[in-house]
């Protein structure tokens, strides 16, 4: 009994411990792969349009919708006597703060990261990398890298799009359906606002772009033979990704917090 | 396709980074046009933050765009007031609560009747907020305080002093006074009920007979009154014309009574009756000679 629970403890151990190694060494591929600067800044470029210029779309609309939400919901959940300002004050705390960056980056997680992931498991399984290698050519640096680098760029421009989207969703929605005035939204957008707090929320986008493409792209690039090798790389990516901004999300509040207050 | 892929990227990260800088500008200074800096000292600022709104006699001017704690210990609170508006000199700053959770806004009060008005830049003198919840917590517990003094005492006067058994007392005698004045009021009624009884055997025993001839006898008077009443009308009557006549008529009463000559007369006549008297007393051989023989 005791020797089953070590051994069980201990291969939970080494598997964590395997894990955290092989993004590692990803992770020291990936640095080394910044000197191969013929291959990566061109498809770079191109996986900055497919990341986010065609992401801009998907993330106003959800943001719309998410910023027109959280005021409607602030203005009917304020107790009597409370200022209407607030509305602004808490719609902007909850977009900029929390809501526009991780939404943004959840979504972002279905639509880059899993198609990333397929992209990539699926150059793996018929064997393209196989080929780049016999090329001479860097895989991760024609795949991970510019990939990475795109992210890093534009999940915080996406990010900001998103909260502006947000905020202005949230202004139509107050004066068109509740008894919110422009100038008392204006009014609680102001109210504690530092400009920190609009770079706290780009930190937050680019740990989370950061996170999506670096675990998205491993994922393709260790997926298993076959189909069904590809939609299992694609599951478990979206899943660790996800875990993962998360888990960043968190260690981002606890790290800069202090710094947010007014 | 790599041409484009480029300008669309460029153009995308170039208007969001107009997006996030305008943004961000706006909300932190108001936008590029922020109005001028006015500067306001307070002792105490618990819960004021940039970008609380400052009212000039309830009217929106502005925004708190900084607040600093000075090494003296008081807080330096920098307003951004529109450039429309002009704070009047006089006018005094004070921190006041905007609404009951906690948010705080700056309150420019001005002085009535005043045309003159602070430089951009000035220091706005402190005024006296409103109450703030803390205050009113504080007057709330005094208060309370009070009530409780209050109470004591009550309990000392009426529980411990036995002020409550004295009240039980005087609740009970006034009980025992009630029953004893309606034993009373019972036995006065028993009483008027019976004066009743006896006033309507006295009222029916009286004989009719003898009423009606009271009456009559009354009556008879009654016209023997009248009778002796108009008898006398008449006797006054005549008096009154012979007054009359005494008064104004030519008659020697009248003359007598009216007439001043015959009174000069008379008065005369007097005299010289008065004179022949003492003229007799005086020479009575004069007039009377006596003579037997």
């Amino acid at each position: 009994m005791l020797e089953t629970t070590w051994r069980a403890m201990h291969g939970a151990v080494r598997t964590t411990l395997t894990g955290v190694g092989v993004y590692g060494y990803y992770l020291r591929d990936i640095i080394r792969s910044a000197r191969e600067v013929d291959t990566w800044p061109r498809e770079t470029i191109r996986q900055m349009r497919v990341i986010g210029v065609e992401s801009v779309l998907l993330t106003i609309i959800v943001a719309g919708f998410l910023g027109g939400v959280t005021a409607f919901q602030t203005r009917f959940q304020l107790f009597p006597g409370v200022q209407v300002s607030a509305v602004g004050l808490i719609t902007r705390q909850s977009i900029v703060l929390e809501l526009g960056p991780l939404l943004t980056a959840l979504v972002l997680t279905g639509r880059v990261g899993a198609r990333m992931t397929a992209e990539i498991g699926t150059m793996r399984v018929t064997e393209q990398i196989d080929a780049l290698e016999t090329l001479a050519y860097d895989p991760v640096a024609f795949l991970s890298l510019p990939r990475i680098l795109a992210a890093l760029v534009m999940l915080p421009a996406l990010t900001m799009l998103a909260n502006t989207a947000a905020l202005v969703s949230a202004w139509l929605t107050l004066i068109l359906a509740t008894d919110v005035r422009t100038v008392d939204y204006v009014e609680g957008l102001r109210i504690a606002f530092t400009p920190f707090q609009v770079i706290y929320s780009l930190i937050k986008a680019t740990c989370f772009g950061a996170a999506i493409a670096f675990v998205c792209s491993y994922q393709g690039y260790i997926a298993k033979a076959g189909a069904e090798g590809v939609g299992q790389a694609t599951a478990t990516a979206v899943v660790i990704t996800s875990v993962a901004i998360l888990t960043l999300d968190a260690i981002v509040a606890a790290i800069f917090a202090p710094f947010v207050q007014a | 396709m790599k041409r484009r892929d480029e300008v669309l990227v460029g153009l995308m990260l170039i208007l969001t980074v107009i997006i996030g800088v305008a943004g961000t500008v706006w909300l932190a200074r108001g936008g590029l046009a922020t109005g001028y800096p006015m500067y306001a000292l307070f002792p105490w600022g618990a819960g004021l933050k940039n970008g609380q709104p400052v009212l000039l006699a309830g009217v929106n001017v502005g925004f708190v765009r900084k607040v600093e704690l000075v090494p003296n210990g008081t807080l330096l609170v920098t307003l951004s007031v529109k450039k429309e508006y002009e704070i009047p000199d006089g006018t005094t700053a004070a921190v006041e609560p905007n609404g009951i959770f906690g948010d705080q806004l700056i309150a420019l009060s001005p002085k009535l009747a005043v045309t003159t008005y602070m430089a951009h830049g000035d220091t706005i003198p402190t005024g006296k907020g409103s109450a703030t919840t803390g205050e009113v917590l504080t007057k709330a517990d005094s208060v309370a305080g009070e009530v409780q003094t209050l109470a004591a005492a009550i309990r000392a006067e009426f529980v411990t002093g036995g002020g409550l058994a004295d009240i039980r007392k005087a609740i009970a005698e006034l009980s025992t006074l009630t029953a004893q004045l309606g034993t009373i009021a019972a036995d006065q009624s028993r009483e008027l009920s019976t004066t009743q009884r006896q006033l309507r055997s006295t009222l029916a025993s009286v004989d009719s007979s003898v009423v009606d001839s009271t009456l009559r006898a009354f009556r008879t008077s009654s016209a023997n009154l009248a009778q002796l009443t108009r008898d006398l009308e008449q006797t006054r009557t005549q008096v009154s014309s012979i007054l009359s006549k005494v008064d104004s008529g030519p008659g020697t009463a009248a003359k007598f009574l009216n007439d001043p000559a015959v009174y000069a007369r008379v008065d005369s006549l007097l005299l010289r009756l008065d004179e022949l008297v003492a003229d007799v007393k005086a020479n009575p051989r004069r007039y009377i000679n006596l003579r037997v023989f």
